[in-house]
């Protein structure tokens, strides 16, 4: 089987515009999360909180002539994929551009600009609507946009499993790589979904939190939204030695699973099924792993499922992980969350450096693990899985280990 | 029993599609097997009821019983009244 290895990494969100400043910020503690700034609020009933990206100026990154076909959704991607591709020093030219896939995980769609034309539509019953309005919007775009970017030709989709769509994105590219389709491929995901049409659907189901994100504490109250992109480029072992690439990390297996049981509740028997997966993919045992990055969202029902599931695979090994959830620093960023997560997960595999749980108040019985609270934690990481699940029972994790 | 009360187990009896004689103010949603997004859409089918907000706080599916519900939509109804 061919193995495959990350070679470049990228990233935007609420802690940086790239993948240094955010990955710093993770092991700092520092959280992202703070008033929104990118709607009015005023008919919110939640504190209006999230991990909202502040002094983005999209020209510093991307041609203005491209910038009227972009929704934020693909600027961000823009931004993560144009860094990752710049970390592994690949040019897609010649055969390398037929032989490259770019799959990328999207939650929603191109939010701001679909609620920017119902606004005008059903708000103020204008006439015309603007021309670009569907090339901004299509959930598709983000994976265009990087392919005509970089000037790839190979297979390029968009997945979508709401908050798992990252980690399926990547487990879609990693399987083609393996399969021979292709020998290159940009992965990841993007999310800009910090509007107030989506916000007051989320306030709805009555999961955000009113105060703050705390993953597995005694009185966690709910998730804060966050946004952003995070990119990466995988290519085989073969190919990234021949050619002297840095390479960030294997990746070691993929997992999926679906708990086909309730649209919104949590299954710890899915959440396992896709851990167990992911190992078996790997070919790895439970006591090879050192590092969770946990989905843990801070919703009462996701934490002590996600906590009952590590139990259910790692066996007596599970209390001697290190499990984290980075979502209090860069917030729930739902189809972009694995790809920003899988970039907290390659700085602990790389620097040896656990990043913490935030805003922990104290332990909750159902939630009995080692969650790394408040502070980053040095400790050798040789191999960590990156747990994503969805809305709609949909699980994906990637297991990386060490650099070969 | 009073109307808000009768509105609220009817509203309930609807969404569990359960008999209405079986609940009771003392019991749970949970006990009553009104779970996960029903229980939300209980919650939204009051406040649309009785046009009032709910909070968070007033909702608690797991320990908070049909009688806390009953006395929050009491509450509101009555912050309402005195706005008004």
């Amino acid at each position: 089987m061919r193995r495959i290895v990350i070679t470049g990494m990228g990233a935007i969100c609420a802690l940086g515009h790239n993948a240094t400043d955010i990955w710093q910020a993770m092991t700092e503690g520092r959280s992202g999360i703070g008033p929104i700034g990118h709607f009015d609020t005023s008919s919110l009933r939640t504190p209006p909180i999230a991990a909202e990206i502040h002094d983005f100026e999209p020209r510093a990154y991307i041609d203005e002539a491209r910038l009227p076909f972009l929704d934020p959704l693909s600027q961000y991607a823009l931004v993560a994929a144009n860094e990752a591709v710049r970390q592994s020093g690949l040019a897609f030219r010649n055969e390398r551009a037929s032989r490259t896939a770019v799959v990328v995980g999207v939650g929603s769609a191109g939010e701001e600009t679909r609620e920017g034309l119902y606004q005008k539509l059903y708000g103020e019953h204008a006439g015309r609507f603007h021309p670009l309005g569907i090339v901004r919007i299509m959930s598709n775009a983000p994976a265009s946009q990087i392919s005509m970017a970089h000037g790839i030709t190979g297979p390029t989709f968009v997945v979508a499993s709401a908050c798992a769509s990252s980690n399926h994105a990547i487990a879609q590219a990693a399987l083609m790589i393996r399969a021979g389709l292709v020998d290159n491929a940009i992965v990841g995901g993007t999310e800009a979904c910090i509007t107030l049409g989506i916000f007051r659907a989320w306030e709805a189901m009555r999961v955000l939190a009113p105060d703050a994100c705390r993953p597995f504490s005694i009185n966690r109250r709910g998730l804060v939204l966050g946004e952003g992109s995070a990119m990466f480029v995988l290519e085989t072992l073969e190919s990234a030695q021949a050619r002297g690439a840095t390479i960030l990390a294997e990746l070691a297996g993929v997992g999926m699973s679906a708990d086909a049981g309730d649209i919104a509740a949590p299954s710890d028997i899915g959440a396992a099924a896709a851990m167990t997966a992911a190992l078996q993919d790997a070919g790895m045992q439970p006591g090879e792993f050192d590092y969770i990055n946990a989905h843990g969202t801070g919703t009462a029902a996701n934490d002590c499922t996600e906590t009952r599931a590590i139990h259910s695979v790692f066996g007596e090994h599970a209390r001697r992980l290190a499990i984290s959830s980075t979502k209090p620093m860069h917030g729930h960023a739902l189809g972009a969350g694995g790809a920003l997560e899988l970039v907290a997960t390659l700085g602990a595999l790389r620097t040896g450096i656990v990043p913490p749980t935030l805003n922990y108040l104290g332990p909750d019985p159902a939630c009995d693990l080692d969650y790394v609270p408040h502070e980053a934690r040095a400790m050798p990481v040789r191999a960590a899985l990156s747990n994503s699940f969805a809305f709609g029972g949909l699980n994906a994790v990637v297991a990386v280990r060490q650099a070969p | 029993m009073s109307n808000v009360q009768q509105d609220v187990f009817e509203i309930i009896a609807k969404q569990a599609k359960i008999d209405i004689a079986t609940i009771k103010t003392e019991s749970t949603l949970k006990d009553l097997g009104v779970a996960s997004l029903d229980a939300i859409e209980v919650i939204f089918d009051i406040e649309e009821h009785f046009n009032i907000n709910l909070p968070n706080e007033d909702t608690d599916f797991d320990a908070g019983t049909v009688g806390h519900l009953i006395e929050a939509v009491e509450r509101q109804l009555a912050q309402k009244s005195g706005n008004s």
